[in-house]
């Protein structure tokens, strides 16, 4: 058996080139990749291809420069950055990219995509609860159109059949990072948490199937470990995205572990499976209505603070860390709400600011060190 | 509420007469037990006002408080609760508003602020309704809304139009949701929804909406009777009061004084030599410096004679049959993909046969902003038309620069100068 | 025939004497702008020594912020038409033109007849503006006019976010406290004013000649970053300052042509 640190480190160097993964996959395959812009794509349907769906999270410390002019300066942080290398040509060898257009301006970057590869735009239905059925009808129809379009860009046909092994291997998937999670959050200290980010941030750039068996031995190896003193906090995070790895090294300075996170690049993936369906496209939508708690998902009850503080009693956590990307107002949204509750349930809570461009943490240093000397 | 005689009284004395019953009806609505809802500014009021319920439109009322000067103190209630200075103003002036009245309503005390308030004094809403046609941001306001009031939310999902023309399972899931929407009505009522009133609604709103376009097309004579910004105040009626006989009334008598004026030879600004250039604005007002905005482009001779935000209340469609409503809800300019943004653009300047363009980059409205400079460059393409962007806000008047501004309105001047000579 | 053009900008005052159109008689830069003595000053200084006078001026255009401050102008003009007239009068071939003063960035395309094509500004944010450059020179201790030979003793260029000015003065103060050197912050500085000011340019298209002119085009650092990130050469306006007052003095002399033929 592997050790922990040699499986992390291959995690580590997949989170890290995901240009030499698609390159890897391309060599071994003979098929090329499909870009998946944030957020919630119903990636299984380009798994069905045999296409390797590759995140597109943007970039950290990316100078944003020539983004500037087709960009103003308040659109959110991660569409500068994917703005700056749809210019410089990075996303050039995909065969194709996925738009959703779940806020303002994810609509407007749908509809200027300066990539060469063909873009596929699909719209999620927002009236997810009162007008279920037609919701989830409307929402079957649109991931069709992602399907067929699939079809046609890549020369492939999509049998049900090929969807409904997908479901199955993102779900084990799924499964097995809610594992992990957990595994992490019960020997906190154990797994670094640039190492945590690094495993969940590989899948976006792996087969799933493959990120799965490395993270069942990656798992075992974290069950069989010792337990390590730990006398830090627990906290959770919440947002769109925690990265880079030097703010994640600043949370563990100051004596903080991670033991769940509620993040839109995270756990929000793989918090639920998505339900049986004979119509695997009626499943991938019905799995759209039934996912709660991210900004991005309209609900006029506001599930995300009873998620949070549920979590925070389930993993016995000390505080939720708010991680605020920048310029991103469906999140800034739902701050002022969460604010209430968490003072209703008495829950600890520090916002800071996600900036992708920034190379400096100073701020958030002072910010976190403050927190851990007041909690 | 002073009396007006109906019949008699000019277009403006109608308009700030009708503007004002809104409010106190909503006020008697709330004393008479019967119910008020808030709701945005082109989600359909067909439906409530066919169950009697009383409208109060947050965005036109934080547009109110804007041009009033009275929208800081409210953003800054709304920035102590914790709403970033990054979000939408509309909704941090309103939220601001809400807050305050919902302490009114649970101390019984009426703070301060909101006695001294310019803004219009209005009830708390029973329920809420939204719709995404013009920003998914209204969802996530409207959220909120119900979350702090505790609430029923009424939500109208228009989905993005990727692809146009308007895809069959939009328009029925649209339609789907109206059947919902009247399912909602009908629980929080506890009344049977009444569909002959609805039918004689949806016939009222066609009515005003046809009077509002007429008012529109004034400005697409040359030279123009019509102060384009003159559709910015007149635009409280189309969003209030679309589905009430008040807006017809009004904007009829307005077309009046327009031919009338027309007929005159007066225009805008004058005598016809007043007219040095025609523009196309493109955004919603700066409510904080509406003068400010006006004078800056009359000081060049500039009318406002073409402007796509006055248009997206063009919600024609056949009363009686739902789908056409719903493709009327969810075609607005803005909801589409960028080719068919662009196109109907180009149309409204085309049409108002401007001669350059102004893009107001709006901090609080990421939606229309962010394809501005796309939209002009496609119609500057098409007309060699000059345009300027400038920064601005609806409701926050911190973003605004009036120097800022003047320069590129008068550089904008000398390129139609140059450009027409 | 005597012609004035006076530009009052938010941190200076420039003023442009030209006799018939062409000959430059005398020019003024005081560093002070609007709302200030500049305005007087750099008027009383461009017609000291002179046998004429501001009475004797047969038209004056003002330009500038202050434009509408200066009493004895005949008509006021924007200053993107006069800086576009200023350098197509100094550089037939301009077709790119970078302004960078006080308190705006510019970038203005010319149409090779001296029209201008189109142009675009900053936001209201001062990042990438000569104010900017004002902040961070007080933030390092180092006087504005040694930026640029600062800047090349840099080693390797900090990164300096070009967000906001207020964003990129703490992490300027925190790059300081890492102990990153000034030389390497300077650079950092003045690659986020090229980002910035870049981003301007990029709308406009980026069309050789290129010229810039405003008051960061005295700064020499700050011309290398711009000419890094375009990989383009730049011409620097001979008096970057006073292409905008030269442009005014210029139109100054055609209105007055037109005004007499008619």
């Amino acid at each position: 058996m592997s050790t922990i640190n040699e499986l992390i480190s291959r995690f580590k160097e997949i989170a890290d080139n995901p240009k030499k993964a698609m390159d890897d996959y391309r060599a071994e395959t003979g098929k090329g990749a499909v870009g998946i812009m944030p957020v919630y794509c119903p990636e299984e349907i380009v798994h069905a291809t045999g296409y390797l769906p590759i995140g597109m999270w943007g970039a950290q410390g990316k100078n944003i420069s020539k983004a500037r002019a087709l960009l103003p300066p308040f659109a959110c942080s991660i569409m500068q950055s994917s703005m700056e290398l749809q210019l410089s040509g990075v996303y050039d060898e995909l065969s194709a990219v996925i738009f959703s257009v779940p806020c303002d301006t994810l609509k407007c970057m749908s509809q200027k995509w300066k990539g060469k590869a063909p873009k596929i735009v699909f719209t999620h239905p927002q009236n997810r609860k009162a007008a279920q059925s037609a919701a989830n009808v409307f929402c079957r129809e649109e991931y069709l159109h992602v399907k067929e379009e699939l079809e046609d860009i890549l020369g492939v046909q999509i049998t049900n059949k090929d969807i409904n092994n997908s479901i199955a291997v993102y779900n084990e998937n799924r499964q097995a990072l809610r594992e992990f999670s957990d595994l992490v959050a019960e020997n906190p200290g154990l797994i670094r948490l640039r190492d945590r980010h690094a495993v969940i941030k590989a899948r976006w750039f792996m087969e799933k199937s493959r990120h799965t068996a490395l993270l069942k031995e990656l798992n075992d190896a974290i069950r069989s470990a010792e337990k390590v003193p730990f006398n830090g906090k627990r906290v959770i995070v919440s947002g769109i995205t925690l990265e880079p790895y030097e703010v994640l090294d600043i949370f563990e300075e100051f004596g903080f572990a991670i033991v769940a996170d509620d993040l839109a690049h995270e756990t929000r993936n793989f918090r639920q499976d998505v339900p049986q369906d004979e119509d695997p496209l009626m499943a991938l939508a019905r799995a759209w209505n039934l996912f709660d708690g991210c900004s991005l998902a309209t609900d006029a009850d506001k599930p995300k603070g009873r998620i949070l503080i549920d979590a925070v009693n389930k993993y016995k956590a000390d505080a939720v860390i708010i991680c605020m990307m920048k310029f991103c107002d469906p999140e800034e949204f739902d701050y002022p709400i969460l604010l209430q509750e968490f003072a209703e349930a008495g829950v600890k809570n520090l916002q800071i600011e996600i900036d992708q461009e920034t190379t400096s943490f100073e701020q958030i240093r002072t910010r976190i060190q403050t927190f851990s000397e007041v909690i | 509420m002073d009396s007006i005689n109906i019949n008699e009284a000019s277009a403006k004395e109608l308009l700030g007469y009708f503007q004002a019953k809104l409010d106190e009806e909503a006020w008697e609505a709330k004393k008479e037990g019967r119910l008020v809802c808030w709701s945005a500014s082109v989600a359909p009021p067909e439906f409530c006002v066919a169950m009697d319920i009383a409208m109060v439109y947050p965005e036109t009322h934080a547009a109110g408080a804007g041009a009033r000067k009275a929208s800081m103190e409210l953003l800054e209630v709304a920035d102590q609760k914790g709403y970033n200075i990054d979000t939408c103003s509309y909704a941090r002036t309103n939220l601001g508003y809400m807050e305050l009245l919902k302490q009114e309503a649970m101390s019984g005390e009426r703070s301060e602020v909101l006695k001294n308030s310019k803004a219009a004094y209005v009830p708390l809403p029973d329920l809420v309704i939204t719709c995404n046609n013009i920003c998914n941001t209204l969802l996530k306001w409207y959220e909120n809304l119900a979350k702090e009031l505790n609430i029923p939310c009424i939500i109208i999902d228009v989905p993005f139009n990727h692809t146009m023309p308007v895809k069959r399972h939009n328009k029925e899931y649209i339609a789907d949701q109206f059947r919902v929407a009247i399912a909602q009505l009908e629980e929080i009522t506890g009344r049977a929804f009444d569909y002959d009133k609805f039918f004689k609604v949806q016939e009222q709103t066609q009515r005003t909406i046809y009077w509002w376009n007429k008012i529109a097309s004034f400005a697409q004579r040359k030279p123009s009777p019509l102060n384009g910004f003159d559709l910015f105040n007149y635009m409280a009626l189309i969003v209030c009061a679309r589905s009430r006989e008040y807006g017809e009334i009004t904007f009829r008598r307005f077309c009046e004084e327009l031919e009338a004026k027309d007929q005159a030879g007066k225009y805008a600004f004058g005598d016809a030599s007043t007219e040095k250039h025609r523009i196309a604005w493109e955004g919603i007002a700066v409510w904080t410096f509406l003068g400010a905005t006006f004078k800056g482009l009359k000081a060049q001779g500039s009318v406002m004679t073409g402007s796509c935000y006055p248009a997206m209340w063009s919600l024609v469609y056949t009363p009686g049959d739902l789908e056409s409503m719903a493709e009327a809800y969810t075609r607005v300019y803005i909801n589409t993909c960028g080719s068919n943004r662009y196109e109907e653009f180009y149309k409204v300047v085309r049409d108002s046969k401007s001669d350059g363009m102004v893009m107001h980059l709006n901090r609080s409205c990421k939606n229309m902003g962010l394809l501005n400079n796309e939209g002009a460059e496609y119609v500057n393409n098409k007309m060699g038309i000059p345009f300027v962007s400038f920064d601005g806000d609806q409701t926050d008047p911190r973003v605004f620069s009036d120097a800022q501004y003047l320069n590129r309105i008068q550089a904008l001047s000398e390129m139609m100068d140059a450009h027409n000579s | 025939m005597y012609t004035l053009g006076i530009d009052i900008g938010s941190s200076s005052s420039k003023a442009v004497l030209l006799k018939d159109g062409k000959e430059r008689v005398s020019q003024a830069v005081i560093q002070v702008g609007t709302g200030t003595s500049g305005p007087a000053r750099v008027i009383e200084e461009t017609f000291g020594g002179l046998d004429i006078t501001i009475e004797d001026m047969d038209y004056i255009v003002a330009t500038g912020y202050g434009r509408f401050s200066v009493e004895e102008a005949d008509k006021q003009i924007s200053e993107i038409s006069c800086h576009a007239k200023g350098i197509y009068y100094l550089y037939p071939t301009a077709h790119t033109i970078i302004d960078i003063g006080g308190q705006d960035a510019k970038a203005i395309r010319l149409d090779g007849k001296g029209n201008i094509g189109q142009f675009v500004m900053n936001d209201k944010c001062a990042a990438g503006t000569g104010r900017f450059l004002d902040v961070m020179s007080r933030v390092l201790e180092i006087p504005l006019s040694e930026l640029g030979d600062v800047h090349f003793k840099a080693t390797q260029w900090a990164f300096v976010s070009s967000t906001c000015t207020v964003f990129a003065e703490s992490e300027v103060i925190s790059l300081l406290s890492q102990g990153v050197s000034k030389e390497n912050i300077v650079a950092g500085v003045h690659q986020s004013v090229a980002s910035k000011a870049c981003s301007l340019v990029y709308r406009v298209g980026v069309t050789d000649d290129i010229v810039m002119c405003g008051g960061v085009a005295q700064n020499k650092g700050a011309v290398d970053a711009i000419e890094k990130e375009l990989s383009k050469k730049i011409i620097v306006a001979e008096d970057p300052q006073l292409t905008g007052a030269l442009g005014a003095a210029l139109f100054a002399y055609e209105l007055c042509n037109r005004s007499k033929r008619s």
